[in-house]
């Protein structure tokens, strides 16, 4: 076991590298850079004609001009010119400027590399602070409400599907289906306003807060009565995000449900005379569990990544919007550290749910999925 | 099962409990509470680059001078008073003695000269401002209350720029801290009628008012303001109509179709007010089917506005013919509208050469077909919708719109190496507006004259203007471009969009100047 968890362990490392590497490169290919962004927001556009000096600081500044290695910048002329036959400096040929990038971009990334080895993700380019401060302030708040989340929507569509599963064919397996469908098909901005404006806005009735997801004097409030301020903020929130989820789930569940239920040990279960409550729960449901430990192995990342729509109609500062922010303002440390974090993340839980698997699956084993 | 009942009852226990017993706080009448659409990346004047910092900082600090309110004119603030030399490149401010910073530090000369410094050293994230102080060539310090600072070109902008310097506290940040990351970036400390007290990250940001403040005559009748981040305008909307807002801005279809109750006509008062700015298209002269100004005109004359205004901003909103502040001196009210007139359009084409010669529905000169793409920014409704409706009218003309919609950043980088047919954007520019990034054709290559607008007259009118410090003598030069540009149609200019508010009743004394509404001068209502 223990030489199987080192394995995989390692085996993260140029996983994780090869999936930062990637991320790294393409945020640098989309068009648009932080700099031209910062200097044109001022003003809509307006900007005068920025000296090429000026341009050429600032990217230093942020680190996105380095200097290269004499011996690199040496093999870029040597190269460039075999291939066209001269280098001119002023108006640089397609090869000379490649590898420029190509260099240029390694050692950047290498420099973000050695950083993230001491967890140290830089700090944003929007507001000079630490891109961990920022992760932190949004982190609690998008982790309690995916919790909520997850945890609604299974404890729902869990036993509804076992419900569907062995009323299978009948009135209310398809009525069941057809709601959770047409409640999968509702957008979720829509709804997420509709909540707001007839149960929150006061034109109809005035039940939940608009916005935000603690009241502005909260700080006077008791222990549980901040708990009880924050349900309270959470209720629409936490309905917008959830009513979606059901339907993959509980199909899921009705079909996993479904070839169990068809096995010869149910069918044994059922002819020793147990009653069937028992067999039902005792024997096919647990049995029904391993493949939804399959989808384990997608919430962890699940937890982190927050809903940009839900967070910008409800007021939310969560991880959806720090994300979706620092892709428009080119954001490169945050977009980087988030993107590093979702991957390492997601690693994690690909291990803990083959783990899970062998702890509910006494036929597998560790050696024989080490092995192969 | 049984449990599942349970946790659902229990839940419903808890939201019955916290509703019953939520405590209402009470509403404080001198608090004002203010709507802000996104929370600014900092509060360092400096280095901030976004419209929100300016809204709160504006309460903090005070400039070296300010416009009154009605005049426009530049009035004494934290300078006493100052002189400009007779060839106009030196400006010595006497700043008012005795004003100390919220922390109780003394204002004087050095602050002011330490900011310039910060803005010009290349190791502080402020490249944009960097552009507008280029042209100084000295600042000294003649005592602790007299700054001077010298111009090595005059300039008519150079006293806007020098006396609406952002001073910043040098005490506090010359303390071997990083500048761009210190933390009184989210803590300021001005020498304004309100004191910062706190910010909590996306949700509000609170200030208090400063009861030292030293300018009596501004002293304000609120006692505290609070910045409350609501991204959602239509959530914003619904906030202030529950009581939990006093000031928010309001959308065109807001303020026609949603506010029109008289249940809200008693809580809010509506306002409204022209800042300088334009909405446009821009033709990208460097293509084929823009280089004929006849071509232009044309499609000027495709264009629908009155019925754009009419239903994408529910009339609000006045068509405007060039590049300045409809209100402004500098605008040249004798040119008149360019009306939407298809068939006269039609015939200015047919006469430029452009004609469907193959019957295919397009018009095409010299084997170029008039199909080009109209670039518009992602994430705004308005653009969308106006480019569906030029579509339609240049078809029916015979000109092809192929519609491409960018995000922002991405639409930034097609601006700037110039890779665009034609373009749809709105300037928002300042009081006595100088053009001259957008017109000069020393900035076709790389500043904001995106669209190659070159003209000799036009260049040499506004290099004249820049030295010109009357404002009767610079509105002639300005109106004499006006022309110019009304003529050759590099922009078909569309109109100006009023700034609209709703705000509580329960203010008093809520003027609405050209420059906008100055919080600083309401008084509250105690009521009943």
């Amino acid at each position: 076991m223990t030489s199987y968890l080192i394995k995989r362990l390692l085996a993260m490392i140029p996983t994780l590298l090869g999936i930062t590497l990637i991320t790294f490169f393409i945020i640098k290919l989309a068009p648009g850079d932080p700099i031209s962004l910062k200097v044109q927001a001022m003003q809509g556009l307006k900007a005068e004609a920025m000296s090429a000096q000026v341009a050429e600081e600032m990217l230093k500044l942020y680190g996105l001009k380095v200097e290269l290695p004499p011996k690199y910048e040496a093999f870029i002329h040597n190269f460039t010119t075999r291939i066209h036959g001269s280098d001119p400096q002023d108006k640089p040929f397609f090869i000379r400027k490649a590898l420029t990038w190509l260099g240029q971009n390694a050692i950047q990334y290498t420099t973000w590399i050695k950083k993230l080895v001491k967890l140290d993700f830089g700090r944003s380019f929007k507001d000079h602070r630490p891109v961990l401060d920022k992760i932190k302030e949004a982190l609690p708040i998008t982790l309690t409400l995916n919790i909520l989340e997850i945890i609604i929507v299974y404890f729902i569509s869990i036993p509804l599907g076992v419900y569907s599963a062995l009323h299978r064919e009948t009135f209310l397996d398809s009525t069941i289906m057809l709601f959770l469908f047409i409640l999968y098909s509702l957008p979720s901005f829509w709804v997420a306003t509709i909540l707001l404006m007839y149960l929150a806005s006061g034109d109809h009735l005035n039940w939940f807060p608009m916005l935000g997801i603690i009241s502005d004097g909260a700080d006077q409030l008791s222990f549980f009565e901040k708990i009880g301020n924050v349900a309270w903020h959470l209720v629409l929130p936490v309905t917008a995000m959830v009513y979606g989820g059901f339907a993959f789930l509980t199909r899921f569940s009705r079909s996993t449900m479904l070839e169990v239920v068809k096995q010869d040990f149910v069918r044994t279960a059922a002819a020793k005379g147990l009653p069937r409550r028992k067999v039902i729960w005792k024997h096919a449901f647990r049995n029904q569990l391993i493949p939804l430990i399959t989808l384990m192995g997608t919430l962890l990342p699940a937890l982190l990544g927050g809903s940009v729509i839900i967070e910008q109609i409800f007021s939310i500062p969560g991880m959806g919007k720090l994300a979706f922010e620092s892709v428009l303002a080119r954001d490169y440390p945050t977009i980087m550290a988030i993107a590093a974090i979702s991957a390492f993340l997601t690693l994690i839980s690909l291990l803990l749910s083959d783990l899970a698997y062998v702890w509910v699956d006494p036929r597998i084993t560790f050696e024989g999925r080490g092995k192969k | 099962m049984k449990k599942r009942i349970s946790i659902l009852k229990f839940l419903l226990l808890v939201v019955v409990l916290t509703t019953g017993c939520n405590i209402q706080v009470p509403k404080d009448p001198y608090t004002l509470v203010y709507h802000l659409g996104s929370e600014p990346d900092t509060l360092n004047r400096l280095t901030a680059t976004d419209a929100y910092e300016g809204r709160i900082n504006g309460f903090i600090f005070d400039g070296l001078i300010e416009r009154d309110n009605a005049t426009l004119e530049f009035k004494p603030k934290l300078a006493e008073n100052w002189e400009i030399s007779d060839d106009k490149l030196t400006f010595t401010f006497h700043l008012r003695q005795g004003i100390k910073w919220h922390d109780g530090a003394p204002f004087t000369a050095d602050d002011v000269l330490y900011t310039y410094k910060q803005i010009m050293n290349e190791k502080v994230d402020a490249p944009h401002l960097r552009v507008y102080y280029k042209d100084i060539k000295e600042v000294e310090k003649l005592d602790d209350y007299t700054v001077r600072f010298t111009y090595s070109i005059p300039y008519f902008k150079a006293l806007e720029f020098v006396g609406g310097i952002s001073v910043i506290p040098k005490h506090l940040f010359d303390d071997g801290q990083d500048f761009n990351s210190h933390p009184v970036n989210r803590a300021p400390i001005g020498t304004g009628p309100y004191k910062f007290k706190e910010w909590q990250t996306g949700k509000r940001i609170v200030l208090e008012r400063n009861e030292a403040y030293w300018d009596q005559t501004k002293f304000p009748d609120i006692k505290k303001i609070l910045f409350k981040i609501i991204p959602d305008d239509t959530v914003a909307l619904q906030v202030l109509k529950k009581g939990d807002l006093d000031i928010a801005s309001l959308r065109p279809i807001q303020w026609v179709r949603q506010t029109g109750s008289p249940q809200f006509n008693e809580q809010f008062m509506k306002l409204q007010y022209y800042t300088p700015g334009y909405r446009y298209v821009g033709w990208n002269l460097r293509r084929p089917f823009f280089q004929d100004k006849k071509v232009r005109r044309a499609l000027a004359q495709l264009i629908n506005r009155e019925a754009i205004v009419d239903k994408l901003e529910y009339g609000l909103g006045k068509l405007v013919t060039g590049p300045f502040w409809i209100f402004g001196y500098e605008y040249n009210q004798e040119l008149p509208n360019i009306t939407f007139n298809p068939e006269a359009a039609k015939k200015l084409l047919d006469e430029s050469g452009w004609i469907d010669r193959d019957g295919d529905g397009i018009r095409e000169k010299d084997g170029v077909k008039f199909s080009f793409t109209f670039l518009i920014p992602a994430g705004a409704a308005f653009y969308t919708r106006l480019a569906t409706i030029m579509k339609s009218d240049f078809e029916k003309a015979g000109v092809e719109i192929n519609i491409q919609t960018m995000e922002w950043a991405a639409f930034v980088n097609r601006l700037n190496s110039r890779d665009f047919d034609a373009v749809s954007l709105a300037w928002a520019f300042g009081f006595d507006e100088d053009p001259y990034q957008v017109w000069h054709s020393t900035q076709v290559e790389k500043g904001s004259n995106f669209v190659g607008f070159n003209n000799g007259e036009a260049d040499r009118l506004l290099e004249e203007a820049r030295t010109v410090f009357d404002k009767e003598k610079r509105a002639k030069l300005y109106h004499r471009l006006h022309e110019i540009i009304y003529e050759e149609q590099p922009y078909a200019f569309l109109y100006t969009g009023p700034a609209l508010v709703a705000r509580q009743r329960r203010f008093s004394n809520v003027n609405v100047y050209p420059a906008g509404i100055d919080i600083l001068e309401w008084k509250v209502d105690k009521g009943p």
